[in-house]
């Protein structure tokens, strides 16, 4: 279909996550304004263009504005990318995604799993990939995280969570993720930090399949795609 | 005589079918004395309900439904605005609240929030409307208003609070106790309209301390003087506890629930009471119009009697007493005699007679001052329209029209139809800006269009009954387009030699899709291999053909036609000819430019409470859709999805048996996309066959 230049850029590819059948717990750290959302739709295009479907759970956003971050990155991948058939492309990812808003207070694992249930059962979308923007890490606690993680393993389902980190905490685990998630980085496999630079996001691989990297791996990303930079 | 805006209450009181709208209603006029007995809305199971409502108030002439109705307790004029309650019109809704500065939400007490409580519920939310709840018919078997009460925060997310208890429920209901004054209270009399106060029953003492604090606890957040004496642990006074409520409820986050039954006069002199006490006064409610002379710029409109007038009218009515137009002041004072702008059309119109509509007359008046409701005699303007005095030229906040999003075509079966037709059309689009007719000139058919089925059928329904046209009714249709999705070359010649001068015009070229617009002509003629004043009769040829397309016969769009080569004959050769060549043209490339179907696709929201959500994914994605998302909150889902129009027909009634009744959908267009091949083949079949017959 003309989209491998697509695939190829992504960031996934590098840090080879997303290839095999789910079951797999990510995370996305920033700070405020730097980008997890973009990243998240990055995964998210990412599965899609594999032809995999992808819920985008959106906690406190609305649809509209949800829709508008594909909507925008699409655009830009387009404009840097010649696609054949960009209108195909556009339908096939309004095709393979569905967003799911969720108001702060009425998000919990019984209440998603059962939506996703309602789907899969009336065979209206079988998700393989689901990224949950907006999870209140500084106020959860471990045993629903656990359950979601459970929730992904039964389903067999990748899920990919962002969480903001904030300038003057400096908790930090001893693999190095930082707080609010220091306490709770072994239920993650792959947990990326997105640091800015002058021009240019780069992204810190703390750890990847369950694994900290021996030595320090980063790459540098496009700040409007969140695609890797051309070198 | 001016009045004192401060004792002017307008209000809505809205419910669903059953809860006792109709009941209530009468109590209260009969209590204010605007009517002198009782007529009871018979059929006990209540299926027959509305129906008798509507048979009442033709039976007894009296204006129960219309628009707005005045009457006054306690030397507080109360005008009762009606609005109503369905979903397929909103525009009516969501006119009426913004006129009104508060409401009452009738709920009933067995059926408790029900999916019409939901609609309108958020209909005031989003206008911010001040609510009063009241828990009717609790003598009815099953009658409990502390699970409505519950269910008026978990599924209207009101922070409703109880101000009055029962005593007694079902058929042993006796009276209220009023938690403010910690006094029972007992409606004597065959009508009720005595009222007896005393001690609150022994056996119900406890309780009614409790639901007391709880009370208390909830408004004193709104008053620190309550507060502090609540901490202070002293006796707040009636007058502290009220205006805690009053505060608490003007600010939305509050909702005091009375409770009662209008059937058996029991609790509505003192939800009368509550309405004076707790609902806003015209002035305490901000309402924004529109600056026509600055750019549409918003700005407050004052409530002050001394300025510029600005009235909205609100409603017209065709009623027994010739057109009445109802309008609201917003400020000024509105005199007989005047000469107001209607500020949409420019027009200057004097207004002859004012009145004040009572429930079985009306009132001559000589002014209304700003917050009033009234209505006029003889003013020809459409609804939503707002008159204007001298140096102002404003709008009220113009209300979203919502553009119609289904068509029927419908033929009067006879002369006198016709005729009766032609008027119910005209009232009615001036009535209701969401319903719109036109007369396709193509089948000669009037088409009527509007927010849905039931909307139209009510229409159809009321031409009949109110304007004796009968119509037949066709079915709804959707607007297909045809386009192709390749580049096809074109070369044909038209020849016709009948003696005498003959016809002859070559045209070749290409066509291709065209990414934004719908039609574009581009000559690459050079050499003059076809003259000049022949390119513009092979434009005019290719025009005609978009008129109608090959598969369907319905009209084409994006689409660039590129002419570069043809022939002519120096006698033969004409506009006509060129014309036909053109046309011949055009249906040779477009059969070779692998043409398609495109479809309207609509984006739909389904609103409803949660537990619907995967039924209402299901009857979506079934009907071609493509989910968009989902929201959630509370216990309220919305799903938004991309549907073809043509799926929708019957929607509403399939969702409202999947539902309940209790979620409603709202759509609007979006894009035309392709329709995909098996319904192409079919839409294509369903063509040919209606061309052979």
């Amino acid at each position: 279909m003309g989209y491998e230049p697509l695939v190829n850029k992504n960031l996934l590819r590098v840090l080879k996550a997303g290839t095999e059948n789910g079951r797999e717990m990510g995370l996305v750290m920033a700070r405020a304004g730097l980008g997890k959302t973009a990243l998240l739709v990055q995964i998210a295009l990412d599965s899609i263009l594999q032809g995999n479907r992808v819920i985008h759970v959106s906690i406190g956003e609305s649809i509209e504005k949800t829709r508008a971050w594909y909507d925008d990155i699409l655009r830009h991948i387009l404009q840097e990318h010649s696609v054949s058939r960009p209108h195909e492309l556009i339908d096939m990812v309004q095709h393979h995604r569905m967003i799911m808003t969720f108001k702060e207070a009425a998000f919990n694992r019984p209440r998603l799993e059962e939506r996703l249930n309602e789907l899969i059962m009336q065979d209206i979308f079988k998700p393989s990939c689901l990224v949950i923007d907006g999870y209140d890490f500084e106020n959860a606690d471990r045993e629903s995280l656990e359950d979601l993680r459970e929730m992904a393993e039964t389903m067999s389902l990748q899920v990919w969570f962002s969480a903001v980190c904030h300038r003057n905490d400096d908790r930090v685990s001893a693999a190095g993720v930082p707080a609010p998630c220091h306490e709770l980085d072994e239920l993650f496999d792959t947990v990326v930090l997105i640091k800015p630079e002058e021009n240019k996001i780069s992204l810190n691989i703390i750890k990847i399949k369950g694994k900290v990297p021996e030595s320090d791996v980063g790459l540098d990303l496009d700040p409007t795609t969140m695609m890797i930079k051309k070198s | 005589m001016k009045r004192d805006l401060q004792k002017v209450r307008n209000i809505g009181i809205s419910a669903h079918i059953d809860s006792g709208k109709t009941t209530l209603t009468e109590r209260i006029l009969f209590y204010t004395q605007r009517i002198h007995a009782i007529h009871e809305v018979r059929g006990k199971d209540g299926v027959g309900a509305t129906m008798d409502s509507m048979e009442l108030e033709k039976e007894r002439g009296i204006t129960i439904q219309s628009a707005a109705t005045y009457c006054s307790w306690k030397d507080y004029d109360i005008n009762i605005i009606d609005t109503p309650g369905h979903v397929d019109f909103t525009i009516e809704v969501e006119r009426a609240l913004r006129v009104l500065d508060g409401a009452v939400l009738i709920l009933c007490s067995v059926g408790g929030v029900q999916s019409q409580s939901i609609t309108v519920n958020r209909q005031m939310t989003r206008y911010k409307v001040p609510r009063i709840a009241f828990i009717n018919k609790c003598d009815r078997t099953g009658a409990n208003p502390y699970r409505v009460t519950q269910q008026l925060r978990d599924k209207l997310d009101l922070n409703a609070i109880m101000v009055q208890l029962p005593i007694g429920l079902e058929s042993e209901l006796e009276g209220i106790v009023d938690l403010v004054t910690m006094k029972a209270v007992y409606f004597d009399g065959d009508q009720g309209e005595n009222i007896r106060i005393e001690e609150i029953p022994d056996h119900l003492k406890d309780e009614a301390e409790e639901k007391r604090e709880e009370l208390l606890d909830a408004v004193s957040m709104f008053s620190d003087e309550l507060m502090e004496v609540i901490l202070e642990e002293g006796t707040p006074s009636e007058e502290m506890i009220h205006e805690a409520i009053r505060k608490g409820t003007l600010s939305l986050e509050l909702a005091p629930v009375m409770i009662g039954s209008a059937y058996k006069n029991k609790g509505v002199q003192l939800l009368l009471d509550a309405v004076n006490a707790y609902l806003p006064t015209p002035t305490e409610i901000e309402n924004t119009a529109l600056d026509l002379d600055k750019d549409e710029q918003e700005v407050l409109v004052t409530n002050n009697p001394d300025d510029s007038l600005v009235v909205l009218a609100f409603k017209l009515e065709d009623g027994r007493y010739a057109q009445l137009t109802y309008v609201r002041t917003y400020q000024g004072v509105l005199r007989k005699g005047d000469t107001i702008v209607n500020s949409r059309t420019g027009k200057k119109v004097k207004i002859g007679r004012l009145v004040r509509m009572h429930a079985d007359q009306m009132e001559e008046i000589e002014e209304a001052g700003s917050g009033d409701i009234i209505a006029l005699f003889g003013v020809d303007c459409a609804s939503g329209d707002t008159f204007c005095g001298d140096g102002i030229n404003i709008s009220m906040s113009s209300m979203h029209v919502p553009a119609p999003v289904i068509s029927l075509a419908i033929n009067p079966v006879d002369n006198k139809a016709q005729v009766n037709m032609s008027k119910a059309l005209n009232r009615f689009s001036k009535e209701d800006p969401t319903f719109k007719s036109f007369v396709d000139h193509e089948t000669s058919e009037t088409i009527v269009s509007g927010m849905g089925e039931l909307h139209l059928e009510v229409y159809i329904e009321r031409m009949k009954r109110e304007y004796q046209a009968e119509v037949e009714v066709g079915a709804p249709r959707v607007a297909y387009r045809e386009t192709i999705t390749q580049r096809a070359e074109f070369n044909y010649t038209h020849k016709k030699q009948t003696g005498g001068s003959g016809q002859f015009g070559r045209v070749a070229g290409y066509m291709e899709p065209l990414e934004e617009g719908e039609y574009e002509f581009v000559d690459k003629i050079v050499g003059g291999v076809i003259p000049r004043e022949f390119i513009s009769s092979c434009d005019k040829g290719f025009k005609k053909s978009f008129q109608k397309g090959t598969l369907t016969g319905s009209p084409l769009t994006g689409i660039q036609v590129v002419i570069n080569d043809g022939s002519y004959h120096a006698v033969d050769s004409s506009d006509v000819a060129f014309q036909l060549a053109s046309v011949g043209a055009f249906k040779e490339g477009f059969a070779k430019a692998s043409p398609v179907i495109m479809e309207p696709i609509m984006k739909v929201a389904v609103e409803g409470p949660s537990e619907f959500q995967g039924a209402v994914m299901g009857s979506l994605n079934q009907r071609r859709g493509v989910i968009v998302g989902t929201f959630e909150e509370g216990n309220y889902t919305v799903v938004e999805a991309e549907m073809p129009l043509a799926e929708m027909f019957g929607y509403s009634t399939t969702l409202r048996s999947l539902t309940q009744g209790k979620a409603e959908f709202t759509m609007e267009f979006s894009t035309y996309k392709q329709v995909p091949k098996s319904v192409a083949d079919e839409l294509v079949k369903a063509y040919q066959d209606e061309k052979k017959n």
